[in-house]
């Protein structure tokens, strides 16, 4: 048996270029022991249920031990979980678990910064001659890095905090309980590849960097993205490739395409980093009827290597971040999405897929077609696979964060606690509440938005093309369609997605393709053939096809 | 001496490639398929003897790999005797082979063998069976898929826990390589005077059909036997029973749904034998839901997996006894999917179907009619025999629950079968379909 327990897997160092991500809030998925708090026996009960569902990768919010300052991105102890969640034996158990379905899992690391409470920060405040005083990044001055920028405003004034018991100013890039680590120190760097060593023993199959820019600080520089944290991050893709074949390296770093690609080095870096701006543009692309923002953020985003892939989102456990598109398209996008000011939050909105399309069931699917044609992988947010709705009245991001709606029962099925015990209430709202919306009144109805996207997720992972292949921009004459080829090996498919709100029609230039005919991928209903003219395709209001272009007459084309 | 490089180089890649496609274990219809030699561990030199892992590889980018042993220009070493003989050599000798891209390790229970007698048994949809020492049958898996067989799993729980209907396990090879973990092989006791189950139902109902019946009484009541044991060890993780969970059942009638869902699409309209249940499909779905909402309680356990007549043996004699054989799964589905733990229920269901399939087989093949009502009674018999024996915690809570279960479980393998018969026997079409329309005309509880 292979040391990584990838005993029921083939190796392939290329996995996570076809597969399907889903992204799970732990505290909010199920309840296994009835505390009111979702935890990993609970997560084990419903491996079943996302089995069937078709995803390949499920991705944890952090669990570690933490005081929960910040949704648990505050780690006090990265080799134990929070009690919340079970033990290292519960993770252990479900990990198997969820191996011998053909599931994989990654988890959230912090490689930046500790919690103030984690022992490594206590020791080191202790004594200027302490061990590990170097761990931290100490200053008796706090007009060092003047450059670097402030990330949390709302809450911080300074990068530097000044620490009684040290005697001395520490430096943290996001909350002041978040003194960042020294990595000039070895001893972090040796401490940080056993914290990954640790996690892949137990069979963990990648993480997701959070916060990677920001490991190393310079004078003069501001602080992201140094040439030392990349020089880092190759170290820790190297020793994870000699010791741990298999595993993926997931770089969350919030910038615009042609920054992050440096994030995956020659593809000796990180094997995938998300793709945030093609995002917000999926979403303006379908108010404003155009496929042009779609269209123009690609044809931005540079090439990467082979052996990398970008992780594509339409939701997260985040706001919506507005970050990387221009003011104008903020305003834009706040005016379209967030008629409440209650729905902002930092640069982004605080709310989750379906209320943001207003429930609508053809802007929902078009929108994951067009998520699963683009070239990377997708990674969807739990709960959105039954169009669950948000609670803007729960602060911060929690709004997005509530109970997995599994049936109408009490509690929505999440939890057998007191309703008051819950961490926090589930949705009841006639139309998004957990009587209206839930897992099981969606897997008895065949029509339902959940059987729907079980269908389609098969339907992509059957074809590797679109994890694999090239992307190939049609740019037809009518701008409200979205049309792409996608190619790899013997497979080419061809993906039409129509942006407006009224029928279309639509003429494509296949003449590359003349000869072979298009079989639409859902029902297999063969089209005519292509021939020389331009190829005319009328569709629904915001209705999609995705055809196979088959040879037939196996003569080419 | 046979190098590795040797044993590739004498192979004709595009004869390999001919002969692969047409094998009846070639699990894969798909017309554009391209057939490679990945890699060949050599197991033995005198004679030479390799093991290749071959590659089909299909035009969307997926691939499916299968084993073969492999001698000098010969890609079916299984056919010639000196080399199965040194199979078995190595296998009775519990031989550990290190090659370039992995080891192959073999185990084996009894005494060591010299030079073990051997004869080919024959080739199935999945494997290829061969007789060591008229003691032992050495079951080779040609489609390789990571993980453990279950049928490996599921003889070492059975032989281990002292259930003695089925031949015990004797050894196994495995192979842990660079690209994958996988059983290659596995071997069991070989049941002499076993006469096939399916074959002696037939038999017995041209000439005996009362005692075919009796037959099929001791039948459930092994198979309950079985399930019990199989359900009765709470220590082992890939054993213990699961309770089915909140939405299981719900995710059960949500799959068959769509099976239900696609083989309606696909229904030939000019075929007489599908008229009964012709435009019905509705009217199965919206059963399938009435029915999933009587059913709680019961376990999750490993079953069979794809249980029918054809999986039995009977020896004859003065102690007749039936064996249960074959613990691989439905050979059409993945692994991963094969291991999971479902009602026991299941099971039963594939061998009811079986009794439709006999029935009818008796006429199209046989030339004979069954007894009038023979399926009923045999469906009967064989359950108060299984029901017996069972452990009721196992299934669903009250007659009604197990009933209506069975009943789903019945669809989803009729299903199965009338999407089977429809790509290869369009003959044997009737037996699914009269199923269906059964299950429809049968009163809700």
């Amino acid at each position: 048996m292979n040391p990584s327990g990838t005993h029921w897997f083939e190796t392939n160092p290329l996995w996570f270029k076809t597969a399907v991500f889903y992204e799970i809030y732990l505290r909010g998925f199920y309840d296994g022991n009835g505390d009111g708090s979702g935890d990993f026996r609970g997560l084990t009960e419903k491996l079943d249920y996302l089995q069937w569902l078709g995803i390949d990768v499920i991705w944890l919010l952090p669990m570690y031990a933490s005081p929960l300052r910040d949704g648990g991105y505050d780690i006090s102890d990265f080799y134990t979980v929070h009690p919340d969640y079970g033990t290292i034996d519960d993770v252990q158990a479900f990990v198997d678990a969820a191996h011998e379905r053909g599931i994989r899992v990654i988890a959230d690391l912090v490689m930046n910064h500790t919690s103030s409470d984690h022992h490594w920060f206590q020791e080191s405040r202790s004594s200027p001659d302490n061990p590990k005083r170097n761990w931290y990044v100490w200053s008796d001055t706090y007009e060092r890095y003047q450059e670097a920028r402030i990330i949390f405003t709302d809450t911080e004034t300074s990068n530097w905090t000044w620490d009684e018991e040290a005697g001395a100013y520490y430096w943290h890039r996001f909350f002041s309980h978040q003194p960042d680590l020294n990595y000039d120190e070895p001893a972090v760097q040796e401490a940080m590849l056993d914290v990954l060593r640790f996690w892949c023993d137990i069979g963990l199959d990648g993480f997701r960097l959070d916060a990677v820019p920001y490991l190393y600080e310079r004078e003069g520089t501001n602080c992201e993205n140094l040439p030392e944290t990349h020089a880092f991050l190759k170290r820790v893709r190297k020793t994870i490739d000699e010791e741990y074949p298999d595993k993926v390296l997931l770089a969350e770093a919030n910038q615009w395409p042609e920054d992050v690609v440096e994030y995956f080095g020659d593809g000796d870096e990180c094997h995938m980093a998300f793709h945030f701006p093609v995002m917000p543009r999926m979403f303006m692309s379908l108010r404003r009827e155009e496929a042009t923002p779609i269209y123009e953020i690609l044809e931005r985003t540079p090439d990467i290597p082979e052996t990398c892939q970008w992780g594509l989102f339409l939701r997260n456990h985040d706001e919506l971040t507005l970050e990387m598109v221009t003011d104008e398209e903020r305003d834009y996008m706040y005016a379209e999405y967030a008629k409440d000011p209650r729905m902002k939050l930092n640069v982004g909105i605080r709310r989750r897929l379906a209320p943001l399309l207003d429930n609508g069931r053809d802007e929902i699917e078009l929108l994951h077609a067009i998520l699963f044609s683009l070239p990377g992988s997708p990674v969807l947010y739990y709960g959105d696979e039954i169009a669950m709705g948000d609670n803007v009245y729960l602060g911060d991001r929690d709004g997005v964060r509530t109970p997995m709606q599994w049936t109408g029962d009490r509690n929505g099925g999440f939890s057998r606690a007191d309703f008051a015990q819950l961490y926090a209430p589930p949705l009841m709202d006639p139309v998004y509440g957990f009587q209206a919306v839930n897992v099981e009144a969606q897997l008895r109805t065949p029509t339902s938005q959940l059987r729907w996207l079980r269908r389609f997720i098969a339907l992509r992972k059957e074809h590797p093309v679109f994890g694999l292949g090239t992307y190939e921009p049609l740019a037809p004459s009518n701008p409200k369609i979205f049309a792409h080829i996608r190619r790899f090996e013997d497979d080419i498919a061809l993906c039409v997605h129509n942006l407006a709100r009224s029928a279309q029609a639509v003429e494509l230039d296949l003449s590359a393709y003349e000869g072979r005919t298009p079989v639409e991928m859902l029902g297999r209903t063969a089209f005519p053939r292509i021939g020389e003219l331009p190829y005319l395709l009328t569709l629904a209001p915001r209705g999609f096809f995705w055809f196979l272009l088959e040879d037939r007459d196996g003569d080419g084309g | 001496m046979a190098t590795e490089a040797d044993l590739v180089r004498s192979i004709d890649a595009d004869a390999l490639a001919e002969w692969v496609v047409d094998q009846r274990w070639f699990a894969s219809k798909a017309r554009d398929v391209t057939i490679g030699l990945l890699e060949v561990l050599v197991l033995d030199e005198r004679p030479p003897l390799g093991l290749a892992l071959v590659e089909a590889r299909f035009a969307a980018g997926t691939h499916d790999l299968y084993q073969l042993l492999v001698g000098p220009g010969d890609f079916e070493a299984l056919t010639s005797t000196p080399q199965v003989q040194a199979l078995a050599r190595l296998l009775t000798r519990e031989a550990r082979v290190q090659g370039q891209h992995g080891t192959i390790a073999f185990h084996w229970t009894g005494e060591r063998l010299q030079a073990p007698a051997v004869r080919l048994l024959g080739a199935e949809q999945s494997n290829t069976s061969i007789v060591i020492d008229d003691s032992a049958v050495l079951k080779v898996f040609r489609r390789l898929e990571p993980g453990d067989n279950p049928e490996l799993e599921m003889l070492r729980f059975l032989t281990n826990h002292g259930f003695d209907h089925v031949p015990a396990l004797m050894g196994w090879y495995a192979l842990e390589g660079e690209l994958l973990d996988a059983t290659l092989g596995v071997a069991q006791e070989f049941v002499h005077d076993g006469h096939d189950g399916w074959e002696r139902t037939l038999d017995l109902l041209s000439t005996e059909p009362d005692r075919a019946l009796e037959d099929l009484a001791e039948l459930g009541g092994v198979v309950g036997r079985m399930h019990s044991v199989l359900g009765s060890d709470i220590t082992d993780v890939d054993f213990a029973p699961d309770d089915p969970g909140e939405e299981g059942l719900a995710l059960l009638t949500a799959t068959i749904d769509e099976e239900v869902e696609r083989v309606f699409l696909d229904l030939p309209e000019d075929l007489e034998a599908v008229a009964p249940i012709m435009g019905r499909g509705e009217e199965i779905r919206d059963r399938l839901q009435l029915m999933s909402h009587v059913v709680t309680g019961g376990k999750l356990i490993r079953h069979h997996g794809d249980l029918h007549l054809g999986q039995t043996l009977r020896t004859g004699g003065t102690d007749p006894r039936w064996y249960i054989i074959d613990f691989e799964g439905e050979p059409a589905r993945p692994l991963l999917e094969r291991r999971r733990k479902r009602s026991p229920l299941r099971d039963v269901a594939g061998m009811l179907r079986s009794f439709a399939y006999a029935a009818s087989a008796s006429r199209i093949l046989r030339g004979r009619e069954a007894p009038e009502g023979w399926e009923a009674e045999a469906r009967a018999r064989f359950l108060d025999g299984y029901i017996t024996e069972v452990d009721a915690a196992l299934l669903p809570a009250g007659d009604a629950g197990i009933r209506q279960l069975l009943a789903i479980y019945e669809l989803e393998k009729a299903v199965y079968e009338l999407r089977y018969e429809l790509n290869h026997r369009p003959d044997w079409v009737a037996i699914p379909v009269a199923g269906i329309a059964r299950l429809l005309e049968e009163p809700l509880t």
